[in-house]
């Protein structure tokens, strides 16, 4: 099968400088830029923001970083038209800590938002809630609304869900009940809102669940990129795809066909597909609003998802890259920019960059709230690249922490068991060969890196045992987990 | 040192190359690119001198009064020198390993002399200096460093145990069987130096020489030399005792483990109350074996300075632990006394940087390897538990030491009897009275049933501060009931469960004031029991085994 690698994402962006024109690849940066200082102050004051979350889309199935089927051209082309971070590492592999770090600029060791469950000992249970886990923790939405935002999120639920505090500063929070929810339903409520709201400036967050593993097309698989001899062993529904999840988890390993997997990703890229369009659809009756030219972009996603690479199914039980390379695409208004930055940055960095676009300051109590950086810099040609950090604690089946440097190195280690893993990124980006043994030096200086990282904003990781077990999670029950 | 002139050397000639304008852009771009000044480790060398039961107090730059010391003393004063030391545990293998990973016992899990390597993981000094590129190698004196016998067969088990897999090359200096043979000077290591004076290594010399029998393995010349002639030790001249335990004139274990509260017990029985003159005769051998080991100190440091190896290489030179040598009731590191715990630390750094200066402020053992690693401009491993000396020793505006110093008292000496030692001297009748022999097998059951039925070897544990040090007995009716004192003096003394000593008034500990001063008690017994807390809640998982490896002491 065809992967997706950081030398094949260099090649594509190369091939779309050349296409779009712009040369003078500045040497030895991470971002290609025509000389023309000053000529953008790249503050948006007022400037609307629409922020999209492809719930997990995983960076190697997007066109415009170098898959091979063309099947997000929409979101290739808002990339041609703004900057396209190739290499933004997601601060998590699963939904509730990954997108609670870009509502609130801290990892999710911080916002503690790192488990469905804040306590799960059936028959006591107690879902996680930001006011009561971080109380002191200022929201995205928050800071907008204080500063005069009309402030509207149309999601999926599950991971998203407003209960958890993804609602907090927002005036009105969708969620579909009791669903892995689709943009066909979020985007119509999105619009109905936008309508109402668009004599205002506005933050909307957009978001649905029509990639995940557990939603379908409400109007059924068509199979498009299903090769015709497959058996149909599998189908492509949501309980396979659960059941899979969890024969992984309990098994340690599962064990596919080369046709199955081919089957997975076909699926996978049909409902990326159907994805594409849907926000197609979103943008033509955007645009219809007259607001294009004062709103800000900005399309990511809170993490990929696995199909077979390290023999495991979904998503949040590790922190290779196909769960945590996600893409990143911040479009201007006003700028027709088609840059490609290759500067490793973190999904930490979306609301600092945001903030910094839209000139707003954090509120004086939470000023020192924040741990990313701003990434407009790299609009004006600066570097932007850094070492970047993420971890996962998914249902307390695993503990998981890592850093992956600038220059390509990629460390994990899981806290449960000790277990050290080293990968060389431009060499094995696969991460396939643990280099542990043969780089012991660099092993160690990346743990204790991570270590440091870690008590550095207030978890010791060496302070407390790290018990494993298994939590089940959003509505499914996990084979094996207590039942409340 | 060598490398970075070399690297600099290159430069001039580059840069004179290019003044007279021989610089084509060729040879620009293969020229090495200008590099901030070499990091310490990369050539720097480490040497660790580990002295097993090596008394501070009785070094003359420690204060003592008898020329026991020149070289070390020599040594001093070119380095830095803590005055309060304190080890993390009272047995060698236990402390030792405290001051490698920097963790308390219970942590680096070395807390049983029949452990498996499988079981103690914790990632060593010597195992990080090999990550970067030093060749690692000891020199071991000690046996609980280097050998485990099987029970069963009497065979030596492999040497890549617990210690020795942190080492390219791992040799013991054990020549044959007895203690002259296995307790001796590591000068196999002053070989191994010479041979690799270009290398960039990590030098662990482990002695055990000064363990008892006291200066059992120094030749007769220096053995005697603070011998009082006229003197006939005093086991000797006991007629009940055997020909077998009288013919030896150096101070055994088997002699000392007889003496508690200053008497010397036989069938059960106080046979003779030691004097001054008896206690001397045992200190004047252990200092026999104090000087003897001091001029390998000398040798060592006379070949580095023929080497030109002294300023590049780090030396540490420490006690594993002392020793009591009766000043409270008994002889042996079997508590945790100021005598087994207050160790000798002296650290000389390249240059003789920070020489001659002297530390007051207690320091923990643990704090050695963050010191070293520091200092080689190593990352220290997040699992350390003691913290860098040096900003300390820079002075520092808010450095400090340890306020606190933790001790941990495992395993109780009685659970390592259990494992080995009363089966092996189930074989050496002659070293028992016949009423003993009687209940020996008696006792050794007893032991085996207590401890066998226990999921982690039992411990006490103990917290000092300038002032006070507070003890706490973990299980003392147990401790009472399998007590080695209670069965080698046939009495039942009932250890105290809490017991306070003022380190200023009682120096050597003879006085439990903890009835005095309930508020001290409470203020460390709070601060000993959240420590205690906290390591019994990430301690390692202990493994019984099926097969008893054991260490044969000589």
């Amino acid at each position: 099968m065809k992967r997706l690698t950081r030398i094949s994402i260099m090649k594509f962006a190369l091939v779309l400088l050349a296409l779009t024109g712009i040369g003078a690849i500045l040497a030895g940066r991470g971002t290609a830029e025509p000389a023309k200082p000053a000529a953008m102050p790249l503050k948006f004051k007022d400037y609307n923001v629409v922020f999209v979350s492809f719930d997990a889309l995983q960076a190697a199935h997007v066109h415009s970083l170098g898959y091979s089927r063309d099947i997000t051209p929409t979101i290739d082309a808002m990339a041609a038209q703004g900057y396209n971070f190739t290499n933004d590492i997601s601060v998590s592999s699963w939904t509730v800590p990954a997108s609670m770090t870009w509502f609130t600029g801290v990892y999710p060791s911080e916002h503690k938002l790192t488990n469905k469950f804040a306590v799960y000992e059936p028959p006591v249970t107690k879902l996680s809630n930001l006011k009561e886990l971080a109380p002191n923790i200022v929201t995205l939405a928050e800071v907008l609304k204080q500063n005069g935002y009309a402030t509207g999120g149309f999601t999926g639920n599950a991971g998203v869900n407003g209960f958890f505090g993804f609602a907090q500063g927002f005036d009105v929070y969708f969620y579909e009940k009791g669903k892995f929810g689709s943009m066909g339903v979020s985007i119509p409520k999105a619009l109905e809102w936008l309508a109402a709201n668009k004599g205002k400036k506005f933050f909307l967050f957009l978001h649905g669940y029509d990639i995940h593993g557990q939603n379908v097309p409400a109007e059924g698989f068509d199979y498009r990129f299903v090769d015709k001899g497959y058996d149909k062993k599998y189908t492509g529904s949501a309980k396979e795809q659960e059941d899979l999840r969890e024969e992984g988890l309990e098994k340690g390993q599962l064990t596919l066909r080369d046709e199955d997997v081919k089957f997975w990703r076909a699926i996978y890229d049909e409902k990326i597909n159907r994805t594409d369009e849907k926000f197609k659809q979103f943008l033509q009756a955007f645009e219809k609003l007259g607001l294009m030219n004062k709103t800000i972009f900005v399309l990511t996603s809170d993490h990929g998802t696995e199909f077979y690479e390290h023999r495991h199914f979904d998503h949040g039980f590790s922190l290779y890259q196909d769960l945590v390379h996600v893409p990143l695409i911040i479009k201007l208004p006003g700028v027709v920019a088609g840059k490609v930055v290759t500067d490793q940055v973190s999904s930490i960095d979306v609301m600092p960059t945001i903030l910094d676009l839209l000139d707003v300051r954090m509120p004086e109590a939470a000023k020192h709230q924040l741990r990313g950086s701003s990434l407009v810099p790299a609009f004006r040609g600066e570097s932007v690249a850094k070492d970047v950090y993420s971890e996962t604690d998914y249902r307390l089946y695993t503990f998981k922490r890592s850093v992956t440097t600038k220059d390509g190195w990629k460390f994990i280690y899981t806290l449960e068991n000790k277990t050290r893993e080293l990968y060389n990124l431009k060499s094995d980006p696969d991460e396939t060969t643990n280099l542990v043994d043969k780089e012991p030096k660099i092993a160690y200086e990346l743990e204790q890196k991570v270590f440091a990282h870690f008590k550095s904003i207030g978890s010791d990781l060496t302070a407390r045992p790290w018990v494993t077990g298994l939590n089940p999670v959003y509505d499914s029950q996990a084979k094996g987990a207590k039942k409340p | 040192m060598f490398r970075s002139i070399l690297r600099s050397a290159v430069h001039t000639v580059l840069a004179a190359a290019c003044t007279a304008g021989f610089c084509s852009t060729g040879i620009a771009a293969s020229a090495p690119a200008p590099t901030a000044p070499a990091l310490r480790h990369e050539e720097m060398n480490v040497i660790v001198i580990s002295l097993q039961c090596l008394r501070q107090d009785h070094l003359g730059t420690y204060g003592y009064q008898r020329d026991t010391s020149r070289n070390i003393d020599a040594l001093a004063s070119r380095s830095v020198l803590f005055e309060n030391a304190i080890a993390q545990a009272n047995f060698t293998p236990v402390a030792q390993m405290s001051i490698f990973t920097s963790q308390y016992a219970r942590m680096h899990g070395m807390v049983s002399f029949e452990i498996s390597k499988d079981t103690v993981t914790q990632r060593t000094l010597p195992e990080i200096l090999k990550y970067y590129g030093y060749a690692t190698a000891a020199f071991a004196s000690s046996p609980e460093f280097f050998v485990r016998f099987d029970t069963s067969s009497g065979a030596t088990i492999n040497t890549a145990d617990v210690y020795a897999r942190s080492f390219d090359a791992f040799e013991s200096t054990r020549r044959g069987l007895g203690p002259k043979h296995v307790r001796k000077i590591p000068d196999e290591s002053l070989e191994w130096i010479r041979e690799n004076k270009d290398r960039k290594f990590f030098l662990w010399i482990a002695s055990g020489l000064l363990h008892m029998p006291y200066a059992a393995a120094v030749p007769v010349e220096e053995q005697t030399r603070y011998d009082d002639r006229s003197y006939t030790p005093f086991w000797k001249r006991l007629t009940q005792l055997p020909a077998e335990v009288a013919a030896d004139e150096d101070p055994s274990y088997d002699v000392l483990s007889r003496v508690s509260r200053g008497d010397f017990y036989w069938g059960f029985q106080p046979v003779h109350h030691l004097s001054p003159a008896d206690v001397q005769y045992v200190i004047n051998r252990y200092d026999a074996g104090v000087h003897y080991t001091d001029q390998f100190i000398g040798e060592l440091m006379r070949l580095l300075d023929s080497l030109h190896l002294t300023e590049k290489t780090l030396i540490v030179l420490h006690s594993s632990h002392g020793d009591d040598l009766g000043e409270r009731s008994d002889f042996f590191h079997y508590d945790v006394s100021d005598g087994v715990v207050r160790d000798a630390l002296i650290i000389r750094f390249p240059l003789g940087e920070f020489g001659g200066k002297r530390i007051a402020p207690q320091v923990q053992s643990i704090d050695i390897m963050p010191t070293v690693l520091e200092y080689l401009q190593v990352p220290v491993p997040h699992e350390a538990q003691g913290k860098s000396l040096l900003p300390l020793i820079r002075g520092d505006k808010g450095a400090s030491g340890s306020e606190y110093a933790f001790i941990d008292r495992i395993p109780w000496w009685e659970y390592t009897l259990s494992k080995w030692y009363l089966e092996f001297q189930g074989n050496r009748g002659a070293h028992f009275a016949a009423s003993e022999q009687a209940r020996l097998k008696e006792y050794r059951d007893l032991l085996r049933q207590e401890f066998d039925r226990l999921d982690y070897p039992p411990g006490d544990i103990a917290v000092r501060t300038k002032e006070w040090k507070l003890v706490l007995r973990k299980n003392p009716s147990l401790l009472n009931r399998v007590s080695w004192w209670n069965f080698i003096t046939g009495t039942a003394h009932a250890v105290d469960e809490t017991a306070l000593y003022d380190l200023a008034k009682d120096p050597q500990e003879t006085m439990n004031v903890a009835a005095k001063h309930p508020e001290v008690v409470n203020r460390l017994k709070e601060k000993l029991l959240a420590w205690d807390r906290s390591m019994e809640s990430r301690k390692t998982v202990f493994r019984k085994f099926d097969k008893r490896l054991i260490i044969p002491y000589p």
